[in-house]
């Protein structure tokens, strides 16, 4: 494990920002940091870093405590949402003032600040000032200087989110080509779920100072361990429901029974949970093919998205379904059935938010899915 | 139609927007030159070159010029690490070291002058150790260099405290990250980021020192600065008397104010 974080807790004052938080990094790997703005990231990375001493918890980096340690005597490289070179100096120079203060020779230190600036693709820029780069070549500049030094693990905190659009998914493959090039162990911190799924290889989700759901991109999009992943990693339906039966699970949406094959808890019958179901999971059917786990209802509102279109169907008084769908849509006030594929129903009890239905393997899954084109 | 024709008004009146400021600022400006003027014009009545070269006279500007550096210096060394802990860190009492700070400046400065003297004159048990030890705290050069600190120094304290503020606590973040500690990064990035401020502060401490009278008044009415002669010929002689040490004093802080803005590269005196 290079980065290691163990029961991580931090207080400003009485205020919690941190709670018990673990993850670690492997050699290499990117592994993504997410959550909304307040969710304790920036703590997270300070706590990394060393600029904030964690009330609680160690950070360790490749076996070494150094949650004492100064952040100049540990090797993490950091890049900032803004931008932190120095204007005083050149770009070069700020690519070579983290090597300078490690006993590198000179003439290796020119050397190295060639070969990271030409990894940027930025070495005809080697003596402009920081003000004179757009702001794309800005961050190329600090990630090349951040990774100069080689450091245990790169920071990267919500490195593009103050760049426009177009930028920022150009310098997001410029970090994916970059990191894979480098190998370098990453932590990648961002509020956009779309930027973490595209760079990851493993998602570390956080909720209000918690870890919300660890795990594969995929993995937690398509069985969300929590009703918060489900819901902050890509669209979500949610509704509420109550249990009826345990062996197979069975819940009740208005006078609707929903039964998932497969699935048994122990849960009491009666319970209140709450479901949640991806709209790019669900289909439409014209009304009255109705099947085992299938919602009959009425079509409310239609938007179209170009590629696509989201269609709005009301299941219940207060219940409403969004399905995306690239055929042509129903009209409005049309009644269709939706069709819910099991695996793509995440039910959590409605207490403690304890994920109900089984975390299906892809190749559990296909039994259980229905044959049907798609469309 | 109506909103057409608001429209139009509105951008007629546009033109003269910044008249009634232009016109307000334009008052205290000439307010400002008219002295500098009226007092200027006077220059050609007096003998500058024969004022200055009598031995009080020249003694006077030594003094000035010998203390006027000393207390400068004494004000950046200790006032500016001042400025930075202050900027960067937050602490029970911060307020309370703020208003210490600030209170030199509020205060009268002949005031100032005789508090210094409780504290520091020959019958105080500091001033009398001092003066035992050949060392006397007032009426000498060590006493006007202590009204001068006194007096001016919170200058360099708060410029230098809105420079540091200024920069951006992730630059000196990213200076530890790369391998540098608090000492180093400060050396490297703090402070010359936060240059043309601390610079700004340093020349308005110097001009403030170099024309510190109330308090040197108080605490070291000899041996002579250029105010103090100032004062004395005044008594003795009118306006016509001061006007070559008066001279001489504003040349020395317009020499000494254009070297920093062009050897410090700062645009004004205040543009942080």
């Amino acid at each position: 494990m290079t980065l290691e974080l163990d029961s991580l807790t931090h207080r400003y004052g009485d205020e919690l920002a941190v709670d018990d938080v673990s993850f670690g990094i492997e050699s290499g790997e990117l592994v993504a940091l997410l959550g909304p703005s307040g969710c304790g990231k920036t703590t997270i990375v300070q706590a990394i870093t060393g600029h904030v001493r964690p009330t609680s918890g160690r950070v360790r980096l490749r076996g070494t405590d150094v949650t004492d340690t100064p952040p100049e005597s540990r090797e993490v490289g950091i890049v900032f949402q803004r931008s932190t070179l120095f204007p005083h100096m050149t770009v070069g120079e700020n690519v070579a003032y983290g090597l300078a203060a490690r006993d590198i020779e000179p003439e290796r230190r020119e050397q190295l600040v060639d070969e990271y600036l030409e990894l940027v693709d930025l070495d005809d820029q080697r003596t402009a000032l920081p003000e004179a780069l757009s702001g794309g070549q800005r961050r190329r500049v600090e990630l090349a200087r951040a990774i100069a030094p080689q450091p245990d693990v790169l920071v990267l905190d919500e490195p593009l989110s103050a760049l426009d659009r177009a930028l920022r998914e150009r310098l997001r493959d410029e970090i994916a080509r970059i990191q894979r090039e480098t190998g370098v162990t990453t932590l990648f911190v961002t509020h956009d779920q779309e930027e973490a799924m595209a760079l990851a290889d493993r998602l570390v989700v956080m909720n209000d100072g918690d870890v919300s759901g660890i795990g594969a991109p995929r993995t937690l999009y398509e069985s969300p361990p929590t009703p918060f992943v489900a819901s902050f990693l890509g669209r979500s339906n949610t509704f509420s429901a109550t249990l009826t039966a345990r062996q197979p699970m069975t819940v009740a949406l208005g006078d609707h029974e929903i039964v998932i094959d497969g699935t048994e808890t122990d849960r009491p019958t009666g319970s209140d949970v709450t479901c949640h179901l991806r709209p790019d999971a669900l289909s439409i059917r014209p009304s009255g093919s109705d099947r085992a786990l299938s919602l009959p209802g009425e079509v409310t509102r239609i938007a179209d998205l170009g590629r696509r279109y989201d269609v709005t169907v009301r299941v219940e008084p207060g219940v409403e379904l969004v399905v995306e769908r690239t055929a042509a849509p129903p009209t409005i006030g049309e009644s269709v059935t939706v069709e819910l594929p099991s695996h793509a129903l995440s039910i959590f009890s409605g207490e403690e938010n304890e994920r109900l239905t089984e975390r299906a393997a892809p190749e559990a899954r296909s039994q259980f899915d229905d044959p049907r084109p798609q469309s | 139609m109506s909103l057409d024709r608001s429209t139009r008004l509105r951008t007629s009146s546009r033109a003269p927007e910044l008249l009634l400021p232009a016109l307000l600022g334009g008052l205290i400006l000439v307010y400002f030159a008219l002295p500098f003027v009226a007092f200027l014009s006077r220059t050609g009545t007096a003998n500058v070159v024969a004022g200055l070269s009598t031995p009080a006279a020249q003694g006077a500007i030594r003094n000035s010029l010998l203390t006027a550096p000393i207390s400068t210096a004494i004000a950046t060394v200790l006032g500016v690490p001042l400025a930075y802990v202050l900027a960067r860190t937050s602490f029970p009492g911060k307020r309370l070291v703020e208003a210490l700070v600030i209170l030199p400046l509020i205060i009268p400065p002949v005031v100032g002058g005789a508090m210094l003297i409780t504290a520091v004159g020959r019958f105080t048990p500091i001033g009398s150790a001092a003066t035992a030890a050949g060392v006397p705290l007032t009426d000498s050069l060590i006493g006007v260099i202590l009204a001068q600190t006194f007096v001016a120094a919170p200058f360099v304290v708060i410029t230098a405290r809105a420079g540091f503020g200024a920069v951006d606590e992730r630059l000196e973040q990213a200076s530890r990250s790369l391998g540098y500690g608090p000492l180093a990064t400060f050396w490297n990035v703090s402070l010359p980021l936060a240059r043309g401020a601390i610079l700004a502060g340093i020349v308005l401490t110097f001009a403030r020192a170099i024309g510190e009278f109330g308090a040197t008044m108080m605490v070291a009415y000899n041996p002579r600065t250029m105010p103090t002669r100032i004062w004395v010929d005044f008594i003795a002689g009118g306006i016509d008397a001061i006007v070559p040490l008066a001279l001489a004093l504003l040349v020395i802080t317009l020499v000494v104010l254009s070297a920093v803005q062009r050897f410090g590269r700062v645009p004004t005196v205040i543009d942080e």
